[in-house]
């Protein structure tokens, strides 16, 4: 008994030390930049891509806990792209977190609709979209 | 609503004050001016609603209808002394009213000039109505266009704020005047995003109104003619 919670309390401790991984989806490279900074500062690892095609393939490759999605993108929107991954199997229980300009109620309730689990409204201070992925992460 | 105005071109002194001391008895008098045919030019009669032509010397009667008879924005009526002229003069000059000053001519006149008075009237409302409808719409595009450029601006704002905040978290790496600069930047950065929200409002607002007026609209539109007849 002594020895299973040695092992969990071990367990524990490895996945708390290390960083969550965030994926972040912006075909801003400014954009990506200051989020990635932002989220550094707050102690977790990220990687961004700018081609929200790509966005199956960098989940395979890195195994992210959380996703930022920015809405307006060329080829393939965020709305989309949130739809896309939570109607497959292997991607949907990743929490995507929608990043946009458009703050409207209407443009909210159109991302739950996708099944969003977050939503932070451009501009954001760095505790906004900080607090935004601890919750998920 | 503006006073009408009306030109009185006539060289003989009796017909241009009886015409005066006949409109006075109406109940809208307009704006009367004399004139005689040697001081009237044609670009004055621009300015008046009305122009009306008495008995002039000759000589000057052709050119004053041929000028009236070009200027589409006043009325113009002629009283013409001799009845026989007149299919002749109206056949020639399509846009100028004759009238024959035969009995009851004054009361004719009044008429025709109280019409043509609330035409300009009408004409002048519907001008301001179109007006106004032109500046609405050019403010319906800038303000459609605002909201269209808003999802930029809060770009180019996350980028501002984002990067600022980021160097005013990193105390001692920067010289005290620079944060302070930074700090600025940020300070006005915010006000801009405030003045963003307080634009989104208003539209929101306006949206909300149009829905409220509409709604009102229709409700009274539901009403049926056996209401309205009780």
């Amino acid at each position: 008994m002594v020895l299973h919670l040695h092992f969990y309390l071990r367990v524990f401790l490895w996945r708390s030390a290390v960083p969550k991984k965030v994926l972040i989806v912006d075909d801003s490279q400014a954009e990506l930049h200051l989020m990635q900074s932002m989220l550094q500062q707050g102690g977790f690892h990220s990687v961004g891509i700018s081609d929200p095609t790509r966005i199956e393939e960098a989940i395979e490759e890195e195994h992210p806990n959380v996703i930022l999605l920015d809405v307006v993108m060329p080829l393939r929107n965020g709305f989309q792209a949130c739809r896309d991954l939570k109607s497959q199997q292997p991607y949907s229980s990743i929490p995507v977190i929608l990043v946009t300009s458009k703050s409207a109620p209407s443009d909210r309730y159109w991302g739950e609709q996708q099944g969003a689990n977050g939503y932070v409204s451009k501009p954001f201070t760095p505790d906004e979209l900080l607090n935004a992925v601890k919750r998920f992460a | 609503m503006s006073h009408s105005s009306v030109l009185i071109v006539s060289d003989d002194t009796e017909f241009a004050r009886t015409v005066a001391a006949r409109w006075q008895a109406e109940r809208r008098v307009p704006e009367i001016t004399l004139t005689t045919s040697d001081v009237w030019q044609s670009s004055a009669a621009e300015g008046y609603n009305l122009v009306v032509v008495g008995p002039v010397r000759d000589n000057k009667i052709s050119a004053i209808l041929t000028a009236l008879n070009s200027i589409p924005t006043s009325a113009a009526v002629y009283v013409s002394a001799e009845a026989k002229n007149v299919s002749h003069l109206a056949a020639e000059h399509p846009h100028v009213l004759i009238i024959p000053r035969d009995d009851g001519w004054i009361g004719t006149l009044i008429l025709v000039a109280g019409e043509a008075l609330r035409r300009a009237a009408a004409i002048a409302r519907a001008q301001r109505a179109e007006r106004i409808s032109a500046e609405a719409q050019r403010n319906a595009v800038l303000g459609r266009y605002m909201l269209d450029m808003r999802p930029s601006v809060n770009n180019a704002l996350t980028s501002v704020l984002g990067n600022a905040d980021l160097l005013l978290l990193e105390p001692g790496q920067i010289h005290p005047d620079a944060r302070e600069q930074i700090r600025t930047i940020h300070t006005m950065a915010l006000r801009l995003h405030e003045i963003m929200q307080r634009f989104s409002s208003v539209a929101a607002e306006m949206r909300a109104g149009e829905k409220e007026s509409q709604a009102e609209t229709n409700s009274a539109s539901q009403i049926s003619p056996a209401g309205l007849a009780r």
